[in-house]
């Protein structure tokens, strides 16, 4: 055994450079506008289509150790936040540059990662001016207003973000708005909120007509519960007066601003819109699950009492290829595919409550709950005199059967897989059995019907079992909705059960996994905004904002000759410390530097600018301004104002009352950027590299130069 | 068939070395650790060249136990240092510079081993004995009655690991948090002996930081749904407690080798099954609230103690067990026979609690020390080294309770030493030598070399290319600027020194570490208001740093005795 050590840090960094490289990849994905990148594998001729970031780095070989770095990294935040990854990857890139740039202006490491990593505290403190407090955002939920009031607008009015948009078309649309609440109201008493998009398709931006109204209407299960809340909140029999709103400033922005329109957000619809970043059907689909969730809260708790909390633990994905894209929907309950042969099981069982048990694990004759060990040698011998009729299997699933009918149990829901012959058997006595159910639905059945999961069948006692569930076809016309599996959708619900299914569709199936990624980056998105109860103005604004502080600092810490700034350096005795002033102007700026690349990166790609440079000269502008005023945030936010968000274009100021605003998640995205960093400086402070065991039998003759051997 | 080899010779290698090669891979070694050294360390990444787990790391600990060295030498070197992290934590790169520093030094005097080991020992002792005096004066009182030095001492811990990735408000954090869970463990009403708790630390990666927390207790980690169905326990009294080390899963016992028949109708999973509800029967009619069981409690068994409202907790794992028995005051069942009554143990509460995505279950103690440290880091290279770091912190504390002493750190230890020793070699050389047959200038020779490897010790604090000064009142260390205009501006230049105790406004001279200078007495007996002052000293563990001189310079002087290395080739 042999350990071999390189020396990474040389003249070049090379660590810095393969994170660069790695990062370049992802350019493409960041801000709304996604390209989507074909993967293919050369040896196996196997494509896939992505257009996310994760997908990418699982695609991409990151076996070097820089790569399981950034892989680390980027697994991290998708594992915690769902969101904020293209952000990651990107500032991993702009950052790792600007620090070689350091690097060959000759800056200490130690000054490197001390001022960059307080740089970055310090726009973290900065940003707090650009919160908007979500607060009470259920108090004055507006059920009547939709989506499409909103939607089209606001990929285009981020910010920076911004598309020449036809004026006379915002003022159609204004017009319109009356027409549309009349015919809101009309639905609102005929039953559920009838969304009429044909109303509201003025441009062909409106990606697609997610009918979902329809679907709800003609599902069986419109229940009575929805009408009531709906009719409770709504503002047509509920009228507060919305622009005044409720919620209380918050004092920190009270200083910042004072002279300007204190913004908050208090309409789940207009935080919705504001979040979903150009995806709007996914994350219409979103603001309808937690209407879902909220009602059914409503609901179970009576007056809601306590703060209603999103669970997106309770909500769940039913993918469906080879549906048209408008088949989209969610509903309340469980959605899932089963067999054909099912058909005539669920004809059965449709008018009817149904009793459920739950099962944790296999439903099989030789499954047993984990941590059993099966001893290998017991044997187990036949009296001579009894014969054995039926195989073990046949007596063990006509055992589970009698227990089924003992308990009257018409629906058994399996966390693991099931054995087939009892499948069959239970079809012929009418039956459903439903293999791999995901755990969080068992739970969210065992709390609705009453339910207790149980590892064997031989556990089911009458405490166990549920009561009162609902079985039919997803759609009244089931012939619809069998895919080429001949799978067949079918909706398990039960009264006030905290489940939402979204019915994901595409007829492509290579997007429907992206579909699917992009449903959870919209619905944690929202999570995070609810939970936290605050987000940031978004389009670019945040990051303006740090790279704006970011000059003023570094012009501060030039004029000043200030040793206030040595408290930056951990290590306060070394003379790292008393150089510090000397270096800090120049290392701001190159952090600065990574924000002026993501921006105008984020403008490229949003296609209104022909060159990046062309982008980076127009937030050279506004940077200038910001600079100037002396507030830099003070000069967003008035900007916003200007024109309610329109920021750097007054052409069609004040036509609209409500145009909606662009918003940003708060934490995720401050761990985005300090995960981000920390990596680099992480890299940077690496000086070699130490391969251990037979590894470096691996590393070719010509690159052994560089090891050293022990 | 089988076949003979003839035996190999066994290799022996005289002098080993001055072989070119034992040269070349120690020097590697030696720049490997003096890289990683202080705050300004570089890191490392280690491993295994195939995509694995790479770790990203400057510890002494971490390193040498993924370094896998072949010559005999090296391993010595290596052993005996793990020998010292594994038992005082801290100092393991200090000694391991030191080391290769001495041995290095040493070979170029061209004495003999047996001087060069004699007067080894002398000068070592002479370190210890002033570590050790009263007239001390690079050690301070630590203070237990307030939080001031130990805040210092563990903030120097975490400040010397750089890929832990602390910020500063993140560094104050867990410095805090550390104490606090040193406080946890000590008993409440100790008399004479005292047995120190146990501080568990409970992972939470991904998380930030500043999330992390202490809770008196132990953390049980559950997933969401098992939590949900936890009963919620209405009582206002102790809960009792049974705490399984057995499989509860009802599997059969292991039967050996060859075959157990069966008949057929006779199930065994039926009978060791109704053994276990006989046990359960046993704990309900015991009035048992709580049963916890290291590995897999029957699902059925489970199902028939929540009928009766027993809370049971399965797979928890070995590494709780200890502290388990420990906080509740069980003697943990081992078999399914009856249960003796004075197995069961007792918690004060349970509740349970949500901390990022991870949902535990929180057993709370009547009053034992054993506390639970929920660490947060960003990603797992950086929560592996933070780890590792609030492990070593927090072994300091307990040496510290011992001897309550702390070293001024960031090097001012090291210098101040060296000029004590140069001074007392040049002055008072009879008093070392003794009746030894070594002359004085052997003597001084050693002295020379000893101390040139402490000050290079320090001199591996510096990565970027900075002089390393000393004043020659106290003996402690200044960095400067590599190049700086004027020898008249220093009082300017510099600010403070290594540790923090003094500053250059004070009326002192400075000479380069490397120059030679005449030797001087360092000043002894600290002030004690200068220590009281001083809120941010840097400060070293007394415990860990006596050890590391003494582990450096045994090592070295065994390395350097060595005349033969024979290697069995077969």
């Amino acid at each position: 055994m042999v350990m071999a050590c390189r020396v990474v840090n040389k003249r070049r960094h090379m660590g810095l450079q393969q994170l660069s490289s790695f990062a370049e990849t992802g350019r493409t994905f960041l801000g709304p506008l996604k390209s989507s990148k074909f993967i293919i594998d050369e040896e196996c001729h196997e494509s896939v289509l992505i257009s996310s970031t994760v997908r990418l780095l699982e695609s991409l070989d990151l076996t070097s150790a820089v790569g399981q770095l950034l892989n680390e990294a980027v697994q991290a935040q998708n594992n915690t936040y769902r969101t904020g990854i293209s952000t990651l990857l990107f500032l991993v890139g702009a950052w790792s540059s600007a620090v070689e740039e350091c690097l060959h202006l000759g800056v200490p490491i130690s000054i490197i990662v001390s001022v960059m990593s307080e740089g970055l505290n310090f726009c973290s403190e900065e940003v707090v001016s650009l919160h908007v407090p979500v607060h009470n955002i259920f108090d004055c939920m507006d059920s009547t207003k939709t989506f499409s009031q909103l939607e089209t607008f606001s990929v285009s009015l981020c910010p920076f973000l911004q598309v020449p948009s036809d004026t006379d078309l915002i003022e159609e649309l204004h017009g319109l708005k009356d027409v549309a609440s009349q015919t809101l109201t009309i639905s609102n008493l005929s039953g559920r909120p009838l969304k009429s998009y044909e109303l509201f398709k003025p441009q062909t931006k409106v990606e697609a007509d997610n009918n979902t109204s329809r679907t709800l209407k003609n599902s069986l299960l419109a229940d009575t519960c929805c009408r009531q809340s709906i009719l409770i909140h709504s503002r047509h029999f509920n009228r507060t007066d919305n622009t005044e709103g409720v919620s209380k400033p918050d004092g920190f922005q009270e200083h910042v601003t004072a002279t300007h329109k204190t913004y908050r957000c208090n309409d789940l619809v207009e935080l919705a819109v504001g979040l979903s970043h150009g995806d709007h059907s996914s994350m219409k689909l979103v603001e309808e699950a937690v209407q879902l969730q909220y009602q059914n809260a409503c609901v179970q708790q009576g007056n809601c009492t306590k703060p209603f909390m999103f669970d997106i633990s309770r909500i769940f994905t039913c993918c469906l290829p080879g549906l048209p894209e408008t088949s989209s929907c969610v509903c309340p309950g469980y959605i899932t595919v089963v067999s054909v042969s099912n058909n005539p099981v669920i004809k059965e069982l449709q008018n009817q409550p149904v009793r459920i048990v739950l099962i944790e694990g296999d439903l099989t004759e030789n499954y047993r709950h984990l941590g059993f060990n099966k001893s290998a040698n017991i044997k187990t011998v036949l009296d001579s005199m009894r014969l054995q009729e039926d195989s073990s299997e046949e007596l063990w699933a006509n055992h589970v059967l009698q227990v089924l009918i003992q308990f009257k149990v018409n629906l058994v829901l399996v966390q693991g897989n099931v054995s087939e012959r009892l499948i069959e058997k239970c079809i012929n006595s009418k039956r459903l059995v439903i293999g791999s159910v995901n755990g969080s639905v068992m739970q969210a059945f065992a709390e609705a019907a009453g339910a207790v999961q149980v590892a064997y069948i031989t556990q089911v006692n009458e405490d166990c079992v549920g009561d009162g569930v609902c079985v039919t076809f997803w759609r009244s016309s089931p012939l619809d909705v069998v895919d080429r599996n001949n799978r067949i959708a079918i909706l398990l619900k039960t009264e006030g059960i905290n489940l939402v299914t979204a019915v994901l569709t595409n007829p492509v199936t290579a997007q429907m996994q992206i579909k699917e990624d992009r449903f959870w980056t919209c619905a944690y998105r929202l999570y995070y905004a609810l939970k936290e109860e605050k987000v940031f103005l978004g389009g670019g604004a945040v990051e303006f904002l740090c790279l704006s502080c970011l000059h003023i600092l570094a012009e501060q810490s030039l004029k000043k000759e200030n040793h206030a700034c040595s408290g930056w350096l951990h290590n306060t005795s070394s003379w790292l410390a008393s150089s510090l002033a000397i270096y800090r102007p120049t290392v701001l700026k190159f952090l600065a530097n990574g924000w002026q690349k993501y921006l105008s990166t984020l403008l490229y790609n949003t296609a209104n600018y022909s060159s990046e440079f062309e982008a980076s000269t127009y937030i050279q502008h506004h940077l200038q301004n910001a600079t100037d005023s002396g507030s830099p945030s003070s000069y967003i936010l008035n900007e916003y104002s200007k024109l309610n968000s329109r920021i750097f274009n007054s052409d069609i100021s004040n036509k609209l009352e409500q145009i909606p605003r662009v918003y940003d998640v708060v934490t995720p995205k401050i761990e985005a950027w300090r995960r981000a960093l920390d990596l680099v400086l992480l890299v940077l402070q690496t000086d070699s590299e130490i391969i251990t065991g037979h590894g470096h039998t691996q590393i070719n003759s010509q690159e052994l130069t560089g090891f050293l051997f022990l | 068939m089988s076949r003979l080899e003839a035996k190999k010779p066994s290799l022996c290698k005289s002098e080993p070395l001055t072989t070119e090669r034992v040269r070349t891979t120690l020097s590697v070694l030696k720049r490997i650790v003096t890289s990683c050294y202080g705050p300004s360390g570089r890191l490392k990444q280690l491993h295994n060249g195939f995509g694995g787990y790479v770790c990203t790391t400057s510890q002494s600990s971490a390193l040498l136990s993924h370094l896998l060295v072949t010559h005999p030498i090296l391993k010595i070197l290596t052993a005996s240092i793990q020998n010292h992290v594994s038992s005082f934590s801290d100092c393991g790169l200090f000694t391991a510079i030191l080391c290769c520093n001495l041995i290095e030094n040493v070979q170029r005097l061209g004495l003999t081993p047996t001087t060069v080991i004699r007067l080894n020992k002398h000068l070592l002792s002479l370190c210890i004995s002033y570590l050790k005096s009263e007239t001390c004066g690079c050690r301070i009182p630590v203070d237990f009655s307030s939080t001031q030095i130990l805040l210092c001492l563990v903030r120097s811990i975490l400040t010397s690991k750089p890929a832990c990735m602390l910020t500063r408000k993140e560094t104050e954090h867990v410095s805090a948090l550390i104490l606090r869970a040193f406080l946890l463990t000590i008993p409440e009403n100790a008399e004479g002996h005292i047995i120190l708790g146990k501080s568990l630390i409970v992972p939470l990666k991904g998380q930030r930081v500043i999330d992390s927390t202490v809770l008196p207790g132990i953390l049980i980690e559950m997933s969401e749904v098992q939590l949900m169905r936890l009963l919620p326990i209405k009582k206002s009294t102790a809960l009792k407690v049974a705490l399984f080390c057995t499989t509860l899963s009802g599997d059969t016992s292991d039967t050996g080798e060859g075959t157990v028949v069966v008949s057929y109708g006779v199930s065994l999973e039926n009978a060791v099954l109704d053994q276990l509800l006989n046990l359960g029967r046993q704990l309900i009619s015991d009035h048992v609230d709580l049963v916890l069981c290291q590995k897999v409690i029957h699902p059925s068994l489970k199902q028939f103690l929540n009928m009766h409202r027993i809370i049971a907790i399965d797979r928890i794992g070995v590494t709780l067990m200890e502290p388990l028995t420990k906080m509740t005051g069980t003697q943990p069942i081992g078999s399914l026979g009856s249960i003796c009554p004075n197995s069961y143990g007792s918690v004060k509460d349970v509740c349970t609690a949500k901390f990022g995505s991870k949902h535990f279950f929180h057993l709370i103690p009547n009053e034992a020390t054993i506390c639970s440290l929920l660490l947060c880091n960003r990603n797992d290279t950086a929560w592996d080294e933070l780890k590792l770091t609030c492990q070593t912190a927090l072994h300091v504390l307990q040496l510290t309770l011992k001897e309550p002493w702390a070293l001024l750190g960031g090097g001012c230890t090291e210098t101040h030493l060296a000029a004590y020793i140069r001074h007392k070699t040049h002055n008072d050389p009879e008093s070392i030598l003794k009746d030894d047959e070594c002359t004085q200038t052997e003597l001084q020779l050693i002295a020379e070399a000893f101390c040139s490897a402490l000050e290079s010790v320090v001199g591996s604090l510096e990565h970027d290319g900075g002089e390393i000064l000393t004043d020659m009142k106290y003996g402690h260390l200044w960095s400067v600027q590599a190049d700086s205009p004027c020898v008249a501006n220093w009082p300017d230049l510099l600010s403070q020194c290594g540790c923090g105790l003094y500053n250059s406004q004070e009326e002192l001279n400075w000479s380069f570490l490397r120059s030679t200078r005449r030797p001087f007495v360092p000043q002894s007996c600290l002030p004690h208001e200068a220590v009281g002052s001083a809120s941010n000293l840097t400060l070293d563990c007394l415990t860990a740093k006596l050890s590391g001189l003494q582990v450096a310079v045994e090592t070295a002087n065994l390395i350097l005795d060595l005349s033969y290395v024979i290697e069995d080739k077969n």
